[in-house]
């Protein structure tokens, strides 16, 4: 867990519909820590605790920087949206970072779809202040460009080049045309919608993109299969739980009675990491844990993954 | 009460209360807690200026950094991670320190003053050339850690950029470059036993800010109060404990001790690794009753590997002896 501390809100501008952008300043007296292009702030929205990628370049900010799309009626998206104003103060965790650009890339290409531009943003901008070269594809419905004048802007700094799409179709073919036309040392990133990323990974698969070169930030997991009940055992505790068909191990502790820290309750922000003390087998189903540390079986991430016999240390 | 002298009351003390062997594990915990000894306590700040011979000391670094200035290695590309590491720990030099260090902060112009070392220096974030020399070169000339800095690379973490002028008998020119992995390769037991592939994930996982702390002792390579083993100035020191022990000076014999500290830097993500060197003669931990006795049961009971690797294989019993002899006995 990140230290929380509060933040003032001095503009909340809106970009397109449904999409703000929230500009947050440190309370007097205090700095601000940088961060590394493509991390996000978590903010307490209400009940809730969500993830926004910080957009800025995160040298040395005199400010932070996050744009809100309003999802629903009532998450934290649309109480962020009712609640903030100039002069509000709201609490936040972080920076957080979980989508950093590899240090030593000789050139970055850069996917974004829809509110995918986030963190891509803050990539692009980074780049473009320390003098490195990227190209960018920015995929988006026409009344929802959120932060297009802006990546213009970064765009027509030297060695940037933007692609603009604007259908799913003219995204795919725009991945297969620059995909397999980038400078050897390159690395890619890509924020959006589901089916991107897997266009995404298909398209540098077959161009021939080794899988530690392709980078993935998710803000929306797939639907998972429900899996079989088993046995769930807390060390130290006398009585074995049961893990119901489509309930989680992180329902399952909760509603026993433990805490366990989280937030995104879909394999994606690595919040719920537990220990595993022994385990009849284990099936993970995050996205957060490497293959070797999934291997490995010294951890699990409690909100999706699920096994038998399970043992866990708290 | 000065019972104890300046030095062993801030000595960070490198085993736990009762514990009587001692293995290589993975021994971190979170920073800046203040932890209580025998003698006194430490560990309340992320850099120790140490007592009154913070001067003194840096006076030595500063000597080394001069005539040896191959102890700074700086690869490609490691620019901004410098810059990070010297704005991170200004700032929390001025938290810790509000008496003497002061840092005026306007956009990306500072202004650094240390009153104990005279420094007062205008600079702006990110120019080489407002800062009388690079900006780690001007870190390591107020604090007395070494400093390494750690890149992540495809799953890996590579000692990219350094400067060291107190190496324990290894030097950085002959690190920079390397993994985790190749670096920790003569420590016996480390990697075999998988503690530097976890050691490695721990630090991956340090959030941006995030700072942790571990201690790693051994006995000194050298006998008086320097502190540059470096494999540099081999020739200047390796006869020092073969003279020792040709005159069985145990007394003389040195605990050395780090105090290393990991931070993960917020806006480049690189890891720092910082080391503060403590020594103590065995003279002086032989006045301790709870150190004494503790430290001749961990000598004692140590494998054969690790007493070599830490620097006693050769006289174990010899200083073990020494320490269990009552201090006013010797005359």
């Amino acid at each position: 867990m990140t230290d929380q501390r509060r933040l003032r809100v001095t503009e909340v501008r809106s970009l397109c519909p449904e999409i703000r952008q929230i500009t947050l300043e440190p309370l007097e007296g205090t700095a601000l820590m940088g961060f590394q292009p493509g991390s996000h702030l978590i903010l307490h929205a209400g009940e809730h605790r969500n993830a926004y990628s910080l957009t800025g370049d995160g040298i040395m900010p005199s400010r932070y920087t996050v744009s809100v799309l309003k999802r629903n009626d009532d998450g934290g998206s649309a109480w962020l949206h009712q609640h903030l104003a100039p002069g509000s103060e709201i609490t936040a965790e972080g920076p957080v970072s979980m989508f950093a650009p590899v240090h030593n890339q000789q050139h970055a290409l850069l996917v974004a779809g829809g509110i995918g531009i986030t963190p891509v943003l803050s990539h692009a901008s980074a780049l473009a202040a320390l003098q490195k070269s990227a190209e960018v594809i920015y995929a988006y419905k026409p009344h929802r460009a959120a932060h297009v004048d802006q990546l213009r802007e970064i765009c027509h700094s030297a060695g940037f080049r933007l692609t603009e799409v604007t259908s799913a179709g003219n995204c795919r073919k725009a991945l297969r045309d620059r995909m397999s036309d980038q400078p050897v040392g390159s690395h890619a990133y890509v924020c959006g919608p589901m089916s991107m990323l897997e266009s995404f990974l298909e398209i540098g698969a077959a161009a021939g993109w080794p899988e530690y070169r392709l980078h993935l930030e998710r803000f929306e997991a797939p639907e998972l299969d429900p899996g079989e009940e088993f046995a769930l055992r807390v060390s130290g505790s006398p009585e074995d739980l049961r893990v119901p068909v489509g309930v989680s191990i992180l329902e399952t502790l909760e509603s026993a009675g433990y805490s366990v820290p989280n937030m995104c309750r879909q394999g994606v922000c690595g919040q719920c990491q537990i220990s595993v003390r022994s385990a009849g087998s284990l099936e993970h189903r995050d996205y957060v844990l490497t293959e070797e540390e999934k291997a490995a079986g010294g951890s699990l991430m409690v909100c999706v993954s699920r096994g038998t016999d399970v043992e866990v240390a708290l | 009460m000065t019972k104890f002298s300046e030095r062993a009351q801030g000595f960070p003390w490198p085993f736990a209360e009762g514990e009587t062997d001692f293995r290589y594990s993975v021994n971190v915990e979170p920073a800046r807690v203040r932890r209580t000894t025998a003698t006194g306590g430490w560990g309340e700040h992320l850099v120790d200026l140490g007592g009154s011979d913070y001067t003194q000391l840096m006076q030595q670094r500063r000597e080394v950094i001069a005539a040896h200035p191959e102890r700074r290695r700086v690869l490609p590309g490691m620019e901004m991670a410098c810059w990070d590491l010297l704005l991170y720990y200004l700032r929390d030099m001025a938290a810790a320190y509000p008496e003497s260090m002061h840092l005026g902060e306007e956009g990306k112009n500072f202004h650094w003053r240390n009153d104990l070392l005279g420094t007062d220096q205008a600079f702006t974030f990110g120019q080489e050339e407002s800062l009388p020399t690079d900006p780690l070169t001007f870190l390591a000339s107020e604090i007395p850690d070494d400093l390494v800095l750690l890149t992540e690379r495809d799953g890996e973490l590579f000692f990219d950029a350094g400067l060291v002028t107190f190496a324990a008998s290894w030097s950085v020119s002959f690190n920079v470059g390397m993994s985790m992995t190749e670096i920790h390769g003569p420590v016996p037991r480390m990697t075999a036993e998988g503690m530097t592939r976890r050691a490695e994930i721990f630090m991956r996982q340090l959030q941006p800010g995030q700072a942790y702390r571990r201690l790693n002792w051994s006995t000194s390579k050298h006998r008086g109060e320097r502190l540059d083993t470096s494999l540099e100035t081999y020739r200047e020191w390796e006869s020092e404990i073969p003279q020792l022990v040709e005159e069985e000076d145990w007394g003389s014999l040195q605990l050395r001790n780090e105090l290393q500290h990991f931070v993960r830097l917020p806006m480049t993500g690189t890891v720092a690794f910082a080391i503060r060197t403590y020594i103590l003669p065995l003279a002086e931990i032989r006045e301790i009753p709870e150190w004494r006795d503790q430290l001749a049961s961990i000598l004692r009971e140590l494998p054969e590997d690790l007493a070599t690797y830490k620097g006693f294989g050769d006289f174990r019993e010899e200083i073990v002896d020494y320490l269990a002899q009552p201090a006013d006995s010797m005359g």
